[in-house]
């Protein structure tokens, strides 16, 4: 049975407060103001008071704090006697994120998955290992989220180790986890036994989300797979820019680049960088060949990665319905829209069945 | 704006153009849209929340939006300049092309908002607009409209920030820049970065490192900002798209002011006028020659 414990806004102070006295690092939404506009993002706090549980979601993803936009993967020395290769640590600081959203905590278990595949990503799991995920309940949404669409929930506590549920005053909190079980354990005293039954409320947001896009993640993935060379690539690819930004904050998108770059004449380091389908240079050969040769082309790899190639190979989407990409876009694209257009043209041909 | 709704129909029509790049609401606001049946014009519209340049997709490397043939864009006085600029670079041709000019009484930082032109959401450079309709058009549209409301404007937070010790503004900057993911919005978005391969990605040799560390993110930044020193035309697209919202306007506009005091150049709609970086003239400054 789930341990459920409760956690007053004081106390949940007192628990950050602790964990970083301890060595910890904490990530929570914080806000960053930068002339006259403020934004919330997940960042380290230095003090419990930075923490924004309430406000919007944050612009970019918990990715980052799992797999950074740069990290070296090793540095080397040349001398006379040859090449040396020094590793880097595999093992990191203890890092707790206080109030990841579902959609974000959910993201890092369906990466789980090709991380641990046909080569298991050391330093993504060293940082999972490090990293405890105390997730929060929403309690806003806003027209771009469509988690509902991808089987997941405003409520949803997939991938964290805690769920916080907020009540008056405070949390409720679920621990799910062994890793749950074992920070509960460090810090009882500030999470006392639920006194009575529970007080939460059901917020009514699942339906809020499910009204912005009600599709099957199975009917995009057929309609998807028998429609390569559709029209609606080239109509919605016409807007697209080509920049990275809406696989920047996807809290899916995991592909990345490698480079070696010198810190000096005899020594330098090879690092991993976020890279994204929707540039062109992500598929250029160096014969100057590009096989997706215009955005239309890249837009489609966007939407077949997500939901036709990575459930053939995993089982599930690979997307959790966060709304970031449609937020971002300089361009106004919007991945909900173009899931309901697929969604009515497999409806209708269903009718016509 | 049934004025350029009829316009629009008119020139399809006719055969003038064989699509329309404009603005059309989406689920979430106006978003760019590429009009080619005469019966979809009534989907054009032009509002304060018609941000985007649209000058953008005019460049030579957007070889999809080139295969729809001979476009007629509407452009508020801010793209204006970026097609001069297009055109003075030899990017484009002004007879390629059907320019719709709007009236603008500015814009919203964000498509997407629905709050009213006013005070924090009033889009930066719409306080430091001079002009408020394009004289570089084919055709001009809507009514003349007031200037927008508004207070914080980007020349005061410059001032500040020249004011800071060096180590101040390395400081501040180097918090901004290492926001930075290298995503690139900031150069897809641009309509003056045409580049058919930009210097960032070139790796034989590297001049620009591709991990978005600090020294690699004031590497890109700031080769950016120069590049586009006194071609920069202020729409303020660059840092619109900036997913980390890094206020990149600043840079540019700190520029475009150093270029005026140096050259007396100021960009403007005019194809004709030389940019500095385009032209040898015997009077100017050259003090930095020691």
């Amino acid at each position: 049975m789930i341990e459920r414990r409760t956690l007053s806004k004081t106390d949940l102070g007192a628990l950050v407060a602790d964990l970083l006295a301890a060595g910890a690092s904490v990530v929570a939404p914080i806000r960053f103001v930068d002339q006259g506009r403020a934004h919330i993002e997940y960042g380290p706090v230095r003090s419990p008071d930075e923490m924004v549980l309430d406000g919007p979601q944050p612009r970019r993803s918990l990715k980052e704090v799992v797999l950074p936009p740069t990290e070296v993967l090793f540095r080397w020395r040349q001398s006379k006697s040859g090449v040396g290769i020094e590793e880097v640590p595999t093992s990191f600081q203890e890092t707790v994120v206080v109030g990841a959203r579902p959609c974000d905590a959910a993201a890092l278990e369906i990466l789980d998955r090709v991380m641990g595949w046909d080569f298991r990503d050391e330093l993504w799991f060293g940082r999972r290992q490090a990293t405890a995920i105390l997730a929060l309940e929403c309690t806003r949404c806003d027209d771009s989220c469509f988690c509902t669409a991808v089987g997941l929930s405003p409520a949803g506590t997939r991938g964290a180790d805690w769920f916080l549920t907020p009540v008056e005053g405070g949390y409720e909190v679920d621990v799910l986890t062994p890793k749950g079980e074992a920070l509960l354990e460090r810090h009882k005293d500030r999470c006392p036994e639920m006194a009575g039954p529970t007080t939460r409320r059901v917020a009514g947001l699942e339906q809020k989300v499910r009204a912005n896009l009600d599709v099957r993640p199975d009917a995009i993935r057929a309609w998807l797979e028998t429609h390569f060379d559709d029209a609606l690539w080239k109509r919605a690819a016409l807007r697209c820019h080509g920049c990275s930004a809406c696989a920047f904050v996807c809290p899916t998108c995991h592909c990345f680049d490698i480079v070696d770059e010198p810190d000096g004449i005899d020594r330098g380091a090879r690092r991993r960088n976020w890279d994204a389908c929707q540039t062109a240079l992500f598929t250029l050969h160096a014969s100057g060949y590009n096989p997706r040769k215009d955005q239309a082309a890249r837009l489609r790899q966007r939407l077949l990665h997500k939901f036709s190639i990575y459930p053939s190979r995993f089982g599930e989407v690979l997307c959790t319905g966060c709304g970031r990409c449609v937020r971002v876009c300089p361009a106004g694209t919007d991945l909900v829209a173009i899931l309901a257009e697929i969604g009515r043209a497999t409806a209708e041909q269903g009718d016509a069945r | 704006m049934q004025e350029l709704k009829e316009l629009a129909k008119k020139l399809l029509e006719e055969k003038q153009v064989s699509a329309i790049l404009g603005y059309g609401y989406g689920r979430l606001g106006p978003q760019p849209i590429f009009v080619t049946e005469v019966t979809d014009c009534e989907r054009l519209v032009f509002d304060h929340r018609c941000v985007h340049n649209l000058a953008a997709y005019l460049s030579p490397r957007r070889t999809h939006v080139a295969q729809l043939g001979r476009l007629a864009v509407v452009v508020k006085a801010c793209d204006a300049r970026a097609v001069a600029g297009l055109i003075r670079e030899s990017q484009l041709k002004r007879e390629d092309v059907v320019l719709i000019g709007v009236r603008c009484g500015g814009v919203v930082r964000d498509p997407a908002s629905t709050q009213p032109l006013d005070g924090d959401n009033v889009a930066p450079r719409c306080l430091e607009c001079e002009k408020r309709e394009p004289a570089l058009a084919d055709h001009l549209v809507g009514e003349p409209k007031p200037d927008p409301p508004g207070n914080a404007s980007r020349d005061a937070r410059l001032s500040e920030i020249a004011a800071m010790s060096p180590e101040e503004r390395l400081a501040l900057w180097t918090s901004l820049l290492a926001r930075c993911t290298r995503c690139h919005a900031c150069r897809q978005v641009c309509p003056m970065c045409f580049c058919e391969r930009c210097i960032a990605e070139k790796t034989q040799p590297v001049w620009i490192e591709a991990s978005p560390h600090v020294r690699g993110n004031f590497a890109w930044h700031l080769t950016r900002a120069l590049h586009l020193a006194g071609r920069c035309v202020n729409c303020g697209e660059c840092e619109r798209a900036c997913p980390a919202q890094i206020p990149l306007g600043l840079l540019n506009r700190k520029l475009a002011r150093v270029v005026e005091d140096l050259y007396g150049y100021r960009v403007t709609d005019d194809p004709s006028v030389p940019t500095p970086i385009g032209s040898y003239r015997l009077d100017d400054e050259q003090e930095f020659i020691q």
